[in-house]
């Protein structure tokens, strides 16, 4: 899947999967979108614009942003607002707000929402402010809708298996299992010394990294503009992961959120992150070195030799058309390609640039962990095959509640996945 | 009990004293009860008691935790470590009195507005019979069966042609209306206690019906409205969903508002949630506790007809 | 104040009064019904036509445009579970009305005695009342994680049980969390109201009945209950409505699972409406829920009017 660029070429270019991130591109199947796209005058006036992020609303990345949105203001001499909302209710209510005319500006997105908002209709197509500004190929890949620019990336990485060396060493465990079997001795080993071997997500919210496992078990998830989750290999990965948890080598009432907590605490050796989570991972850690410990791993493959399969993560930053949308997409562009703000914003947070120059500039930086990470995991993450549909949320509800099914024993791997499929199906 | 009505504008305390009197024989009845009634009574306050207070204990020994505890397992019942670095924080966060102020603002408002409004329909349910009024009350009691999460799709679109968006009409115009049905149905209950005669008697003397409903009837409901004003800012209180969407962002009232600002991507402050939890609720607790004998006082008159 | 006029002289005195056709008077009693009914025309009526238009349509939150389908949408809902959700949403909403019904009716019962800090303990039983419900909501997750819960840490350390329990991770147990955390929330009101309701049971009564050798229990249903079943009535009916209609803890604590088995006719809704963008559906939905409603509350209004002599 990933294409015939080295490896030192994906990551001087941003270290993402080119060959995938084309389906975010280029395939919406579902593309029922009956409005165009907007476009900006470029010679209008400098004015006041709103930037909606969820960023604004948590503690880590708060005064970085203001002082990003101020110093913007400053600079054009104009007035920035910054509603916020809870992440976990952002893309609902940007929608309300974008269809009812209420918002319109620059919009902190994560990849995985741009089709859903794509599809109101709203979003200007960003292609001029994309021009010439360095980004990688596949970052920009990754704010494409239907062959428009609808978004300018701000930050790409992705969702990989981050590992604590200390409790891997203790138990005896490799540090590189390359193979599903070899990651699975490791989880029976790491279990031998009364931690959860494994923290992978087993609340509805958080299931749907069970899609990355689907894939390495073989999956296309989606195949023809129809469903794929019936397909043996998806039920081999359900399968699989009902015997981690019902070994114990997995557990109950898992998202990301405890999965942090878990592995902050020590009792968990193992879970699936961005790089972005591993600041408030050490911050609430009681173990001082903790950081030093924390090693990326990339994920196992069913067949050695097999292309590790991981998931694309990031924001982007959108322009919603209407009053001061204009400066909002020079805010946008400014926002992920400057390089000294680009710069500043992973020194301050850990968030990797997605241009190259920024690349290049960070790409010395003596943070082992993020190098390490990219190296390992972000070189071969691709996007979702889901996240080209509108639905997408409630796809990824119906595929998590199946999967829930099976593992508290309602229901069979192959009875559930047909299920999971159909409503997939019906929402495609 | 009658002589209640002699009493105008003072009623208000008058009333909840007056709910006393009646206990007397019940009084007089529990001095005589034996052992064992008084051995159920404490049980039983006991078991809900420790059901009712435990969480809230817990709610305070998490908001004193540190950050780097919080998640210890097996938590400790009584903390090691207190630290009040939570409390420090919120009050060192403004935005959190500007929720603060906005819920109150929101529940006050939502509160006399419920008053006033289902005051007078009340009044026309208990007082006046005419064509359609059955049906209409059932229609008031109904008109919260439908789902909230469907009407505030179109409401949304509403408030905004209006131009009410992010604003607090949006949010007092909608919690009035969902307060609706509790409140006119106590109000009911309350003037359907008051005697047809003090509105005969108001009318002999020469007053019509404006004056005789507010200065006659009102000064007697007193304890009603109060009670009927408790309930419906408790509803503006505890919204969530629509405060979180009709609001906005700078309007944003403390249930919305302490999600956006405890609640992360993938994670949680919840030391600091549960302080600034417990800071913004004990005013109103405080405020509550000595409210109650008029929440209890207030309905009780026309706790009768229910 | 007239607690025990007895209906039937109000009633006839009403007549006479409302019989009075003058102007003024009419005119006064538009004024007093006009607010209230023009709230409810605009925030539920108007809406709530709106949506059950939508319930024949394929209609999308994200684009203006709709087409008739007919009875396509409820058909759908219909064919998908809907018998489960139906089934999920009694269970919660009779459990929330149920307990806290219980607990309030025996906590009022209690602190309507005389005893020394029964004023203190009827303020300080509204405190799980004025803690926003969504911070409920957190607490209650708070306490019942399987990781690092407190509740397993209690039990583990009084030895009741060896490994921690995922509390929201069984289908039973969850459900019974949700209806823990909801009857946690909501019993304070009910307490209040039904110590209202206990405050209109004249004492001589009691008295008499004492004297006559009838002990608490059959005291409570000759004396108490006849006075207590109108309010009584009156809050187990607005419970229900409302939690029929509760979102906020379902969607905190459960988010519907596991595996579906907390999902309610509301938290379907929700998902429905604001992640699949599909108005027609949940349109659908509103009105089969709604239909549901009703009946139910027609049944109910029927049999406790039979029961009631008024």
């Amino acid at each position: 899947m990933t294409v015939n660029l080295n490896r030192r070429d994906l990551l001087r270019f941003g270290a993402v999967g080119f060959g995938s991130l084309a389906l975010l591109g280029g395939t919406a199947g579902c593309a029922t979108s009956p409005v165009g796209t907007a476009t900006l005058d470029p010679n209008a006036a400098a004015a006041d614009f709103a930037f909606a992020s969820w960023g604004m609303s948590e503690d880590a990345t708060k005064p970085v942003l203001l002082a990003a949105a101020n110093s913007f203001a400053k600079s054009e001499g104009v007035a920035v607002t910054t509603p916020s909302y809870p992440f976990n209710d952002y893309l609902s209510q940007m929608m309300l707000q974008i269809r009812g005319g209420q918002f319109s500006g620059a919009a902190q997105l994560d990849v995985a929402w741009l089709s859903s908002l794509a599809a109101l209709g709203k979003l200007v197509d960003l292609s001029s402010y994309a021009e010439g500004r360095e980004y990688t190929p596949a970052a920009l890949a990754a704010g494409k809708n239907e062959g428009k620019q609808l978004g300018l990336p701000w930050t790409i990485a992705a969702i990989g298996l981050v590992t604590n060396a200390e409790l891997l060493d203790k138990a005896g465990a490799s540090s590189d299992p390359k193979t599903i079997e070899e990651f699975e001795d490791n989880l029976r080993a790491l279990k031998g010394i009364g931690v959860i071997p494994y923290a992978a997500a087993t609340k509805a919210a958080g299931l749907k990294d069970i899609l990355v496992w689907m894939q390495t078990f073989g999956s296309p998830i989606v195949e023809g503009g129809k469903s794929a989750l019936a397909g043996d290999e998806a039920i081999e990965a359900v399968t699989w992961y009902k015997k981690l948890y019902d070994e114990g080598l997995i557990s109950a009432d898992i998202d990301r959120s405890a999965a942090r907590s878990l592995f902050a605490q020590g009792n968990a050796a193992i879970y699936d992150d961005a790089p972005v989570g591993k600041a408030g991972v050490v911050s609430q850690s009681p173990d001082g070195g903790l950081s030093d410990k924390m090693m990326p791993i990339a994920r196992p493959v069913l067949k050695s030799g097999d292309v590790p399969q991981e998931v694309l993560w990031g924001h982007l930053v959108a322009v919603v058309d209407g009053a001061g949308s204009q400066t909002a997409a020079k805010f946008a562009q400014w926002l992920t390609s400057d390089k000294a703000q680009t710069v500043d914003y992973f020194t301050q947070l850990g968030l990797p640039p997605t241009t190259a120059p920024a690349l290049s500039e960070t790409a010395g930086s003596n943070d082992p962990f993020l190098a390490s990470f990219t190296e390992k995991i972000t070189v071969d993450a691709a996007a979702s095959p889901l996240w080209p549909y509108v639905s997408y949320a409630q796809m990824e509800t119906a595929i998590a509640e199946q999967v829930q099914a099976v593992l508290i024993g309602q229901s069979s791997p192959a009875d559930a996945m047909k299920k999971a499929s159909a409503a997939v199906d019906a929402l495609i | 009990m009658e002589t209640t009505t002699m009493v105008p504008a003072t009623a208000l305390t008058v009333e909840a004293e007056n709910a006393d009197p009646k206990s007397q024989g019940r009084l007089a009845l529990s001095a005589r009860r034996k052992k064992p009634f008084r051995w159920a009574l404490w049980s039983t306050l006991t078991v809900i008691g420790l059901f009712a207070f435990l969480p809230i204990y817990w709610l305070a020994v998490t908001s004193v935790t540190p950050n780097d505890q919080v998640f210890a397992y097996p938590p400790s019942l009584v903390p090691t470590e207190v630290t009040f670095e939570h409390y420090v924080s919120v009050f060192a966060n403004p935005a959190i009195f500007g929720y603060l102020k906005n819920s109150i603002i929101v529940s006050v408002v939502t509160a006399v507005l419920s008053v006033v409004v289902s005051m007078y329909m009340g009044y026309a349910f208990s007082k006046f019979r005419f064509r359609g009024r059955k049906s209409l009350m059932y229609f008031v009691l109904s008109s919260q069966m439908f789902p909230q999460a469907l009407l505030l799709v179109t409401l949304y679109v509403v408030f905004a042609q209006f131009g009410l968006l992010n604003t607090y009409q949006a949010l007092i115009i909608s919690f009035t209306t969902f307060t609706l049905p509790l409140c006119v149905w106590m109000l009911k209950g309350f003037f359907d206690a008051l005697p047809d005669d003090l509105i005969e008697a108001a009318k002999i003397d020469g007053a019509g019906p404006w004056r005789t409903f507010h200065s006659v009837i009102l000064p007697l409901a007193l304890p009603g409205l109060v009670a009927a004003g408790l309930f419906a800012f408790v509803r503006g209180w505890n919204d969530f969903m629509f405060a979180l969407t009709l609001a906005g962002p700078e309007k944003q009232t403390l249930p919305p508002g302490l999600v956006n600002t405890f609640i992360f991507e993938a994670s949680a402050a919840w030391p600091a949630l549960m302080a600034a939890s417990l800071l913004v609720s004990a005013p109103v607790c405080i405020a509550f506790i000595f409210l109650q004998r008029f929440l209890v006082g207030g309905i009780t008159a026309g706790a009768v007809k229910g | 104040m007239a607690l025990d006029a007895t209906p039937r002289t109000t009633v006839t005195g009403r007549r006479e009064y409302g019989k009075g056709k003058r102007f003024d008077e009419r005119s006064f009693l538009f004024f007093l019904l006009a607010p209230g009914i023009l709230l409810l025309l605009a925030v539920v009526v108007y809406p709530l036509i709106r949506s059950l238009v939508s319930a024949f349509f394929e209609e999308s939150l994200l684009y203006p445009g709709m087409s008739f389908v007919g009875f396509q949408n409820i058909a759908d809902v219909l064919a998908n579970d809907f018998g489960a959700l139906l089934n999920q949403t009694l269970i919660f909403t009779i459990g929330t009305t149920f307990f806290p019904f219980v607990i309030g009716m025996g906590l009022a019962l209690v602190l309507n005695e005389r005893f020394r800090g029964q004023r203190f303990f009827r303020g300080a039983f509204l405190i799980p009342w004025l803690i926003p419900g969504v911070v409920v909501s957190f607490l209650w997750m708070w306490i019942f994680d399987a990781n690092y819960g407190v509740l397993n840490g209690v039990l583990t350390q009084i030895g009741i049980i060896d490994e921690p329990i995922a509390w929201l991770f069984g289908v039973d147990s969850a459900r019974g969390a949700l209806i823990v955390a909801k009857t946690w929330n909501s019993f304070p009101w009910m307490m209040v109201m039904l110590l209202a309701g206990l405050q209109t049971v004249p004492g001589e009564l009691h008295e008499a009945a004492a004297i006559d050798g009838a002990g608490p229990i059959r005291r409570f249903f000759t004396v108490t209950w006849p006075h207590l079943s109108g309010i009584a009535g009156l809050v187990i009916l607005l419970e229900f409505i409302w939690n029929f209609q509760h979102f906020d803890t379902i969607f905190v604590l459960t988010g519907g699972g596991p595996a579906g088995s907390t999902r309610t006719f509301a938290t379907e809704v929700y998902d429905t409406a604001f992640k699949g963008y599909d108005l027609g559906h949940a349109g659908a939905l509103g009105l089969l829920w709604m239909g549901l409603l009703m009946i139910l509350v027609v049944v109910y209004v029927r049999f406790s009017e039979r029961g009631s002599k008024d």
